[in-house]
């Protein structure tokens, strides 16, 4: 009698769980499936409560589309994202590959300064570089963005890739080296396929943190539309919006920042979780 | 993988064309008297070729502008791009001045309250969740891919999606959701006015980091063996005991790390400072955006610019950092358990 009813508690008990649970995806759910409906509904149906009261309105995402440079907003965070991606791993992953496979004085030097720069604020960085950067007229460029995300993101990506090279065993690439290859080729061609896991997860992290960034596009790229990434797109639409009072158009623009990211989610939320985890827990 | 084999034999053959007269394998073992010299310095020159770039870019966009900034908040400079030799030496008057400005002391009151209440909400919600997640439930990929979704939308998209709408005054999420409760006391608070925008922006940016801490800790909870939870099941130990007996020990380690990003994100804080009031004001104003206002002009005006004073905000910024990481470091001192 007394088994039967602890667990019947324990079956009350396991389904409890499942309320925070359900609580924090319904919120989540009602906030940006309504932004969702908003979006497809007029300006005056969103005040008077009444969403997609007369059908779906797609004149909203080609309006604010069209009134806006959206296309080139993302055409440059795509092309900046991009090119900071690339050119991370491309300084990154050879270094990693030193500082996991090789013994040097100075080693535990390099491998703590990247860590130390890892936490280093920012706003103590910016100012110097910005004026170097407006004295050799380079503000307002998008290759100064992807100068400054590319450098910013080295630190965490070396440190990340450092511990995957790591548990890459290195007895293929030494036999391949015996067999004559040189080292430089047994890294690109043996150690680097072999880390591409690693690199994918971290590439992927850059990727969102690079795509989202807000400060120093803030500071670099806000001048004129033909610079601006998209979230310094989205907050100029924004601004302007809630001055002419298109609220219709806000949620539509809302929903053309999140839509590709959230695809991107969808298939990729165990990388991006695996980046997360990998390397902010060293326990 | 094939192709790199297939280049590699073919690198071999080369070799073997090469150096196969003299019945060697490779350059590699290629030593007589001097030549493991030459080998050695060939490896010397590979590693400061790959190591180089790297270390390089850490020192013109890290190491030097640190030092650059800590200088340039001892001098009153005239404009941001002025040379060295316009700088005037200030001693400590850019701190001086920092301290006796009101905007800052309201900024400094301000993120002690994010960093303080904001951190023990989003750590106690994101425990909690961590814990209800790593208890064994159905669908747990899903549920931790739901949670950790608001942390990769845009911050502008996600601070818009709350300002105007969940605390849109009209129409809005709590709104409607305190209506329908009955709650008019909670439904009639106008959450972007300036008594609760302050609460407004702690709450959103604490629902929106939740998912990052809560990945953290179940990473960290799940390397606890089950077994411990088996035996103290046996031994009648329910979840509460579970928890604080086996999992926050255990997790006091990773518990630390949480702590001292939790810090380093809440001391930054600026995109939802600056979202949450587009012009500075008291109310949500961070030292990060005091500094953005000072040095970029957010609002001021060109001949406003104070490059010194700002650097010393971003010195103050780091000090506070390395203070409270150091801080966390002693009350929080390392202690290994073995599992």
């Amino acid at each position: 009698m007394k088994k039967h009813r602890r667990m019947t508690l324990g079956r009350v008990m396991g389904a409890l769980r499942y309320v925070p649970l359900v609580l924090w995806v319904a919120f989540w759910g009602a906030a940006l499936g309504w932004i969702l409906f908003a979006s497809f509904s007029t300006t005056r149906e969103i005040f008077s409560n009444n969403i997609l009261g007369s059908g779906l309105h797609f004149e909203n995402y080609i309006d604010s589309w069209k009134n806006n440079n959206v296309s080139h907003y993302f055409i440059n965070s795509i092309c900046i994202t991009g090119a900071s991606c690339a050119l991370i791993i491309l300084i990154s992953a050879p270094a990693s590959y030193i500082l996991a496979k090789k013994t040097f004085l100075g080693r535990n030097l390099v491998l703590n300064s990247f860590v130390v720069g890892m936490s280093i604020p920012q706003v103590m960085l910016i100012i110097p570089v910005y004026c170097w950067f407006v004295r050799a007229n380079l503000v307002g460029h998008l290759i100064t963005l992807v100068i400054l995300y590319t450098t910013l993101n080295i630190p965490y990506t070396v440190f990340f890739l450092t511990s995957f090279f790591a548990t890459v065993p290195s007895s293929l690439a030494e036999s391949a080296l015996i067999d004559g290859c040189t080292e430089g080729k047994a890294m690109w061609k043996i150690m680097m396929p072999m880390a591409s896991p690693g690199i994918i997860t971290v590439t992927i992290f850059n990727f969102m943190n690079i795509w989202n960034e807000y400060f120093i596009a803030l500071i670099f790229a806000n001048g004129n539309d033909k610079i601006r990434t998209l979230s310094m797109g989205l907050q100029n639409m924004i601004t302007s919006m809630t001055y002419t009072g298109d609220w219709a158009g806000l949620f539509a623009s809302i929903m053309i920042i999140f839509t590709p990211t959230f695809i991107l989610y969808l298939f990729l939320s165990e990388k991006i979780v695996a980046g997360i985890t990998g390397g902010g827990v060293k326990g | 993988m094939k192709a790199s084999v297939r280049i590699c034999e073919a690198q071999k053959r080369h070799n073997t064309e090469q150096f196969g007269a003299m019945g060697l394998k490779s350059p590699i073992v290629f030593t007589d008297g001097n030549g493991g010299v030459k080998v050695k310095h060939r490896e010397r020159l590979f590693m400061a070729g790959y190591l180089g770039p790297a270390v390089l870019c850490f020192l013109i966009i890290f190491a030097y502008p640190l030092i650059r900034t800590i200088l340039m908040s001892f001098f009153v400079i005239p404009g941001i791009s002025s040379p060295v030799s316009e700088w005037k030496f200030a001693g400590l008057d850019n701190y001086i001045g920092m301290f006796r400005n009101g905007v800052f002391l309201a900024s400094l009151n301000n993120i002690w309250r994010i960093w303080l209440i904001g951190g023990a909400l989003t750590l106690a919600i994101a425990l909690f969740y961590a814990v209800i997640l790593a208890s064994g439930v159905k669908g747990k990929k899903f549920w931790r891919s739901a949670i950790y979704l608001p942390n990769t939308v845009n911050a502008v998209a996600l601070a818009t999606m709350w300002l105007q709408y969940v605390f849109q005054n009209k129409f809005g999420l709590l709104k409607t959701l305190f209506t329908s409760l009955g709650w008019t006391s909670l439904a009639k608070i106008n959450w972007t006015s300036p008594k609760y925008l302050f609460w407004g922006m702690l709450l959103s940016y604490v629902f929106g980091s939740v998912g990052y801490f809560m990945l953290i800790f179940l990473a960290g909870i799940e390397r606890i063996p089950s077994d411990l939870y088996e035996s103290a099941r046996i031994d009648g130990a329910g979840a509460w005991v579970q928890f604080t007996r086996i999992t926050f020990p255990l997790i006091r380690d990773v518990f630390r790390t949480a702590l001292t990003l939790w810090t380093i994100g809440a001391v930054n804080f600026f995109t939802w400072a600056k979202m949450f009031s587009t012009r500075i004001s008291t109310i949500t104003v961070t030292p990060v955006y005091f500094l953005y206002d000072k040095v970029f002009g957010g609002s001021g005006t060109a001949s406003a610019i104070d490059a010194g004073g700002g650097a010393a905000v971003g010195v103050m910024i780091a000090v506070i950092v390395l203070i409270v990481h150091v801080a966390i470091n002693r009350l929080l001192k390392e202690e290994v358990y073995e599992y």
